[in-house]
């Protein structure tokens, strides 16, 4: 039986997962990080990501990396994301720091389907955004919606 | 662990404990970069609109990857089409540049206008009367020039009567990929505005019922398409499909040629209001 190369990813929470290279490769800033890290990078860090959505991201490289072509990788996809808000958040972020742009993709769009139809009062209540603009900028974006040239 | 199947070691720390993200900022918490991430998954007018959120979806709603994303992949060769200035796409944002051509904007003279379809991101063309070939067009017997709000150019060519009938003309225009349908607006008879209502005078109107009207489009690499049917509808403006033509490489202009023709002079015809050709996606 050959072994296959492993590599140890380690969060910023110190918790530390042992997977195949294969499957790290999957993220591009881990690839970048092992080609130019030399031939000792067993292990690498991830500050910006947490044990918790670390776990998951691998779960997901797991699968788009061990089983490409299977028929049920979209039900995968589509079951992934049925997560709570915060969760998909984190994944959202860890997947853009990573590097990883299937899974990007993925969150990206399941969040902008969470906005469609909603008006801002409503997505601020609802996800409970705050309302980050100093009164010169609220006064600033008023005046840019009245040009608005998408009639 | 030497079967080659990967395996997950948590070693949890006994020292730090994890303090959880609070859920209900999350979203709110989104860095610029991932909130663009999203907006590409909206429609410009949604971008817009969020815009309002909070100052990442304010910088991420002009991001230049968001508008690129839905500009056409051969936006440089409309704009340079579009615009006489060469330096224009590097003077200015993408966001900027999806909103000037978003607007109609002419071309040719002022003979034709041009806009991107806001739900496909596709171009559409729309030629004036005054930009097509008519038969006569110069013999006040036959046409006339009328004024009109009904006109995106303000004037539609009126036809009195002819025995050949003949409208023809072209434009060659970068299209993005896709299918494009062409039509003709057309109106039968002639309206106006009396005491601050719309009427339609039809009393030239004649021929049209005896035999159909022909339209044709052909295509630089070598698609065509005929049509045939008769005129209806007196007093409504009407789209007349000539055809379709798929482009297929947006680096090439596509040169697209189309006529009107009713050339049985058994009979004359008249009472007809040309307005435009419109070229839209499908």
């Amino acid at each position: 039986m050959t072994s296959s190369k492993t590599i140890v990813l380690r969060s910023s929470d110190g918790a530390t997962f042992e997977v195949d290279e294969a499957v790290a490769l999957h993220s591009l800033m881990i690839k970048h990080r092992i080609e130019t890290g030399g031939a000792d990078s067993t292990t690498i860090d991830v500050p910006e990501v947490t044990g918790n959505t670390l776990s998951k991201v691998i779960e997901y490289c797991k699968k788009h990396v061990e089983a490409p072509n299977s028929d049920d990788l979209k039900s995968f996809d589509t079951d992934f994301v049925k997560v709570d808000q915060a969760v998909l958040c984190h994944l959202a972020k860890a997947s853009y720091y990573m590097n990883i742009k299937g899974l990007l993709d993925l969150s990206s769009k399941t969040i902008a389907d969470m906005f469609k139809g909603k008006t801002v009062e409503q997505i601020r209540e609802t996800f409970h955004i705050k309302n980050d603009f100093t009164p010169e900028e609220e006064e600033e974006l008023r005046k840019e919606n009245s040009w608005n040239l998408f009639v | 662990m030497g079967s080659g199947l990967s395996s997950f070691l948590l070693m949890c720390s006994s020292t730090t404990s994890v303090p959880a993200a609070p859920p209900e900022s999350s979203l709110g918490d989104l860095p610029e970069s991932v909130v663009g991430s999203v907006l590409v998954y909206l429609n410009p007018q949604e971008i817009c609109r969020l815009a309002s959120l909070n100052r990442a979806f304010r910088c991420a709603s002009t991001a230049e990857f968001v508008w690129e994303s839905k500009l056409p992949n051969n936006y440089d060769l409309i704009v340079s089409r579009v615009f006489d200035d060469k330096g224009f796409c590097s003077n200015v944002c993408k966001k900027e540049i999806y909103a000037r051509l978003s607007a109609p904007n002419p071309i040719d003279g002022g003979t034709k206008k041009v806009w991107l379809d806001k739900v496909t991101g596709k171009a559409c063309v729309l030629i004036s009367s005054s930009g097509l070939a008519i038969t006569g067009i110069d013999d006040r017997r036959y046409w006339n020039w009328i004024s009109t709000e009904e006109s995106r150019f303000r004037s539609v060519a009126y036809l009195q009567q002819i025995w050949w009938f003949e409208v023809d003309g072209e434009v060659e225009f970068p299209f993005p990929c896709g299918t494009y349908t062409l039509y003709f607006r057309l109106q039968l008879g002639r309206s106006g505005r009396r005491f601050g209502r719309r009427v339609c005078n039809s009393d030239h109107v004649h021929g049209w019922d005896i035999k159909p009207v022909k339209f044709q489009l052909s295509t630089s690499d070598g698609q065509k398409a005929i049509t045939q049917c008769h005129l209806t509808n007196l007093g409504k403006w009407n789209l007349y499909q000539a055809g379709d033509f798929v482009v297929e490489d947006s680096k090439v202009p596509m040169k697209v040629k189309f006529s009107m023709t009713q050339i049985d002079c058994t009979h004359t015809k008249g009472g007809l209001c040309v307005d435009s050709v419109l070229i839209r996606p499908k």
